[in-house]
């Protein structure tokens, strides 16, 4: 699928439509996004349109989350990796004589993400590429989704990036439909594939004017330029995180702040690494699927010994991971640059600070 | 299929066999349900009802019977798991067991060349299938050279088969003790002492070598043998994390860019110099 420079102009009443012909396209249609529930932000299924987050704003900055009256919705803690790697699933149920009695996830029918952000994006290009086919539980959950639609960000929040890692703030791939807000009520459309092309035009929008393509285009310049502005080229951090994979000074330094609480891996879209526990509930066990994190002091331990028993060790790994191995893993760069990790730190410790300090003791 | 929904279900294995191999290790041979088709180096996840699983490596080269297959596992009590097994089966108990996993040893690649293999107390069971391999394809391979040491005399493994190793042609077996004991007549130090044993009988530009020890020793293994010459492309260790799937799917396995579970748990040395010396990595 390639960019599509063709947009369409319509308001929240097209988009409710647009989610109608969804519904008649596939049989037994399951919407998934982001959905407000009482003065929060979950990611699940959506029951109806009036549950999206179209009359909210957040703001962010390092620990530091609200939601406002508004209609530049960014992200929440959760992200589109908690539909796709549940917090807990189960991957397996046994008898206590070793008989198989189930496998994992029940979930049918057809799957279509909705709202889903640039950076949730990236996240799924990612995680396919180096869970996809692994993972029951991910190939299922991804298998079953028939459409991607993105809503694309005009405005960061403050602690988003995307721009400086190529994940936003605008999709140009694998998406079928993508809409922006230019305000409250006027919403550019595109598509990204033959099916988003379809939809569209029933939904029957009109061409966007040159007006609302200018506007929109300069809302992502300024958008981009701002993010691009707070971290460092990506490159440039590359190149000292190899010179100083060994400085366990300046690893004790950044991680200075860090708790090892996980946070961070919990709201980090790519971070998919699983503990494996056992359940037992009667005569049965469930081997379950349970969300775990390389900030946290288990990841490392074995029975007789730890790997990364400091700090410090677990805190490289985050890094390194995201900006060093998941390129050599997957072929690019493994953070999204939502900023989630900075947001949801008890301690404030902000990424894109610890990104900007790694370039200043560049020798 | 990998992905499938199917991919963390085992078979059932019977544990017919059990040998008490030094101070809380024990050798299993199990009766695996169907057949399973491991070389050296590879794993098995074995799993404990309501406990959960734990990579355990290959320490005999599996033999399919038809239906069955008989294979075994040498496991020394550390964790739950292990203790599980050890205080809670007996022969006839079931075990949980998935594989085999990970990549092994290679073997078919360095015909005629001369072998070294290093093992450090528990880090004899993987490379065992290696010295039964080298018996049974004595004429594809040089001289082997089998260097093995423990903490003391009673930690080393396979005690009633250790002569046959050094019986084998063409193979020299030399032993070391951490510590002195009564009657203790082979060297008393640390395994890697042995590498700069005069004994050392191979043509270093041409040999290879096989490493599974503690990753401390294993360093110190890896420092020694290259200032000796030895190709560090021709250098092998087995390596050990913590590790949940053995599928490339938790992720808690990492080391470096690689996951032990589907990219090892054998590296050759060269593809891991970047990250084997630093600490935590």
């Amino acid at each position: 699928m390639s960019i599509n420079s063709e947009f369409f102009i319509g308001g929240l009443k097209d988009f409710e439509v647009m989610i109608k012909v969804l519904q008649r396209l596939f049989n037994d249609v399951r919407f998934f996004g982001y959905r407000v529930s009482g003065d929060r932000v979950v990611f699940s299924e959506l029951g109806s349109v009036d549950e999206l987050p179209l009359k909210v704003s957040d703001v962010q900055r390092p620990n530091y989350y609200r939601l406002v009256p508004g209609f530049r919705f960014r992200h929440a803690s959760v992200s589109v990796k908690n539909y796709l790697i549940p917090p807990e699933h189960t991957l397996l149920t046994v008898s206590q004589d070793y008989n198989i009695l189930g496998y994992g996830d029940d979930l049918n029918g057809n799957v279509v993400l909705l709202g889903i952000k640039p950076c949730d994006l990236k996240a799924i290009n990612i995680l396919d590429r180096i869970i996809y086919g692994k993972n029951p539980i991910y190939t299922r959950r991804r298998d079953v989704i028939k459409a991607i639609i993105v809503e694309e960000c005009l405005e960061p929040s403050e602690n988003c990036f995307c721009s400086v890692v190529n994940s936003g703030p605008i999709v140009k791939s694998g998406f079928d439909i993508a809409y922006a807000r230019l305000t409250e009520d006027i919403i550019m459309f595109k598509y990204g594939s033959s099916l988003g092309e379809k939809v569209l035009s029933r939904v029957g929008l009109k061409k966007a004017d040159e007006v609302h393509i200018k506007k929109y285009l300069e809302l992502v310049d300024r958008a981009t330029s701002v993010m691009n502005s707070r971290v460092p080229n990506i490159k440039d951090i590359q190149k000292v995180l190899k010179e100083r994979i060994s400085d366990k000074g300046l690893w004790e330094e950044l991680s200075l702040r860090c708790v090892g609480c996980g946070n961070c891996n919990y709201v980090c879209p790519t971070c998919f690494c699983i503990e494996i526990e056992d359940r037992v509930e009667g005569n049965y066990s469930k081997r379950v699927g349970i969300w775990t994190g390389c900030r946290t002091y288990t990841y490392g331990l074995v029975a007789g010994m730890h790997f990364r028993h400091e700090l410090y060790t677990r805190y490289r790994h985050f890094i390194l991971h995201k900006f060093l191995f998941y390129p050599l893993q997957v072929g690019d760069i493994g953070c999204v640059g939502c900023g989630r990790c900075s947001t949801w730190c008890p301690t404030g410790l902000d990424l894109k600070e610890s990104l900007s300090r790694l370039t200043e003791v560049r020798s | 299929m990998s992905g499938n929904i199917t991919s963390f279900e085992f078979k059932k294995g019977v544990i017919i066999g059990r040998v008490e191999e030094a101070p809380g290790v024990y050798t299993y041979t199990i009766r695996y349900d169907g057949e399973l088709k491991g070389v050296p180096g590879q794993f098995n996840m074995l799993y404990v009802y309501g406990l959960g699983e734990i990579p355990i490596s290959l320490s005999n080269i599996p033999e399919v019977r038809g239906n069955y297959t008989l294979i075994q596992h040498t496991v020394r009590v550390v964790g739950a798991v292990t203790k599980a097994i050890v205080s809670g089966c007996d022969i006839g108990s079931i075990v949980g067991i998935r594989g085999p996993y990970g990549n092994g040893w290679p073997l078919k690649d360095v015909k005629g060349m001369d072998v070294v293999i290093i093992g450090g107390g528990i880090g004899l069971a993987p490379l065992r299938p290696i010295i039964k391999y080298i018996g049974l394809n004595r004429n594809k391979f040089g001289r082997l050279n089998i260097l093995y040491g423990a903490r003391t005399p009673k930690d080393l493994l396979y005690k009633y088969e250790l002569n046959e190793y050094s019986k084998i042609s063409n193979t020299k077996l030399m032993l070391s003790s951490d510590t002195p004991a009564e009657g203790w007549t082979h060297h008393v130090g640390f395994v890697t002492d042995l590498i700069d044993s005069v004994d050392v009988d191979v043509d270093i530009r041409n040999t290879v070598i096989y490493v599974c020890g503690p990753e401390v020793m294993m360093r110190v293994a890896v420092k020694k043998l290259l200032s000796k010459g030895f190709r560090k492309d021709l250098i092998y260790l087995s390596l050990e994390r913590r590790m949940r799937c053995g599928i490339g799917v938790c992720g808690t396995c990492q080391f470096g860019h690689y996951f032990i579970c589907k990219d090892g748990p054998v590296f050759r040395y060269s593809d891991i110099e970047d990250y084997f010396m630093i600490e935590g990595i």
